[in-house]
């Protein structure tokens, strides 16, 4: 009982911001109009993907100072699940910017980022499956997510505030947090956040136990 | 740091014995930048220059670098073993690496210059972009091609896993190399120049840490 009590905030937080984030009153901006409300379910995939993949990277680590298989297990589940929400990130992403910039892809360092850091991880999955022998297969696993992490996190986190951007916050753009982002969408936009990395964290935990079963 | 510089020596002995390895490199460079000259016709634009540069750099690390492990896997991955711990390897991989990539990277510049000009008006900034870039390609470089050599899988996984990582050196490197062509000036474009100091200390470290788990079996 107490392990799921996660689960059901989880999915109470996620109904919550899916409902009430398109009953909600929101600013009426030029160009993003009633767009958006896709902040809640748009910006909240990235948010729920690095929390899966430093999740993943921290199962990582510890892998490599224990030499526990569970910790592999987790970790792979953990990128698996920040693949799909990095996906999701990525579509709803190519809408909202088909609506409000004029295009489905652009020469932006975000989307650049969301490229670089999908062709990572599909390298780390190609990588896992090249090999037959759990434990070493863990352990160069291992490897390659830890150092992958961090240049996905200077990719995404330090390379873009050098650089222009079409993203709010960035190049001197005005930035969510400083304006934009008023205490109505943060209402909605917290609780996705944090619902989603609950979810996520349930799904990976359920194909955790399934790699567990498996093997 | 004694048997690191021996590992180092030793590396470069092989190299050379084994010359014609640095020869198919030469003329793979020679080939590629011909083939854009012809195709070309022109003189490409500054920023055509840049990409094209980078371009030829970026596959020909690429290639130097999947053979990086070739003498120490296999049958001889034990004796090696047996002759170096991991910390110096690796350190003297990395170091190998980054010589031989200063070494292509500078080829691939006097041949361009030769085929296409040199637009490069801050020559000091490009050369140590350059070199910055070339030191962080050799890191990712090493430890990829130390990950798909342990795998004994295909040689194109390499490839695969590296790809990726390189894009943030390459980003920054070809952004302090086209400020170099424009003509900015070294303080101008410190910022930039800092933070890829910065990034490739960072994955050095990384690197070597993370070796000695990747070099046991």
């Amino acid at each position: 009982m107490k392990g799921s009590i996660y689960k059901v905030l989880g999915l109470l937080l996620v109904a919550y911001s899916l409902i009430y984030g398109l009953l909600t009153k929101v600013p009426d901006l030029p160009l993003l109009a009633e767009s958006i409300r896709n902040l809640f379910y748009h910006v909240s995939m990235w948010f729920a993907m690095v929390a899966m993949m430093a999740a993943s990277f921290w199962n990582a680590i510890r892998f490599l100072g224990t030499e526990d298989l569970g910790k592999d297990r987790r970790s792979i589940s953990l990128a698996e699940m920040g693949m799909f929400f990095s996906f999701m990130g990525l579509f709803t992403g190519m809408v909202w910017a088909k609506f409000t910039w004029g295009a489905w892809w652009t020469n932006d360092p975000k989307l650049n980022g969301t490229a670089i850091t999908i062709l990572i991880y599909l390298a780390y999955f190609v990588l896992r499956n090249s090999m037959d022998d759990a434990r070493k297969k863990a352990r160069i696993s291992a490897v390659y997510n830890i150092f992958a992490f961090v240049m996905m996190i200077v990719f995404i986190g330090i390379l873009p505030r050098m650089t222009d951007s079409l993203h709010p916050g960035n190049g001197g753009n005005p930035g969510f947090n400083s304006y934009d982002l008023d205490n109505g969408l943060r209402m909605v936009f917290y609780p996705a956040v944090i619902g989603w990395i609950l979810v996520g964290t349930w799904i990976a935990s359920l194909r955790y136990r399934l790699k567990a079963l498996q093997e | 740091m004694q048997k690191t510089m021996r590992l180092l020596v030793r590396f470069f002995r092989q190299e050379v014995r084994n010359s014609n390895v640095l020869f198919s490199l030469g003329l793979y460079l020679l080939g590629v930048s011909y083939l854009i000259y012809l195709l070309s016709g022109s003189t490409p634009s500054d920023s055509a220059w840049n990409t094209l540069l980078w371009v030829v750099v970026f596959f020909g690390s690429v290639q130097l670098s999947s053979r990086s492990f070739e003498f120490e896997s296999g049958p001889y991955f034990y004796y090696f073993q047996t002759i170096a711990n991991a910390k110096h390897t690796i350190i003297a991989k990395i170091l190998f690496n980054v010589a031989y990539m200063m070494l292509l990277s500078m080829a691939t510049w006097a041949l361009f210059s030769v085929f296409f000009g040199n637009p490069v008006y801050n020559t000091a900034l490009f050369f140590i972009g350059l070199m910055l870039g070339a030191t962080g390609f050799s890191v990712v470089l090493t430890l990829t091609s130390g990950i798909a050599h342990r795998t004994k899988g295909n040689a194109t996984l390499g490839a695969i896993l590296a790809i990726p990582l390189l894009f943030p050196v390459l980003q920054l490197t070809s952004a302090i190399n086209l400020q170099a062509i424009v003509g900015v000036t070294l303080t101008d474009a410190a910022n930039l120049l800092g933070t890829l100091v910065a990034l490739d200390m960072g994955i050095g470290l990384l690197a070597y840490l993370l070796f000695p788990y990747l070099w046991q079996d």
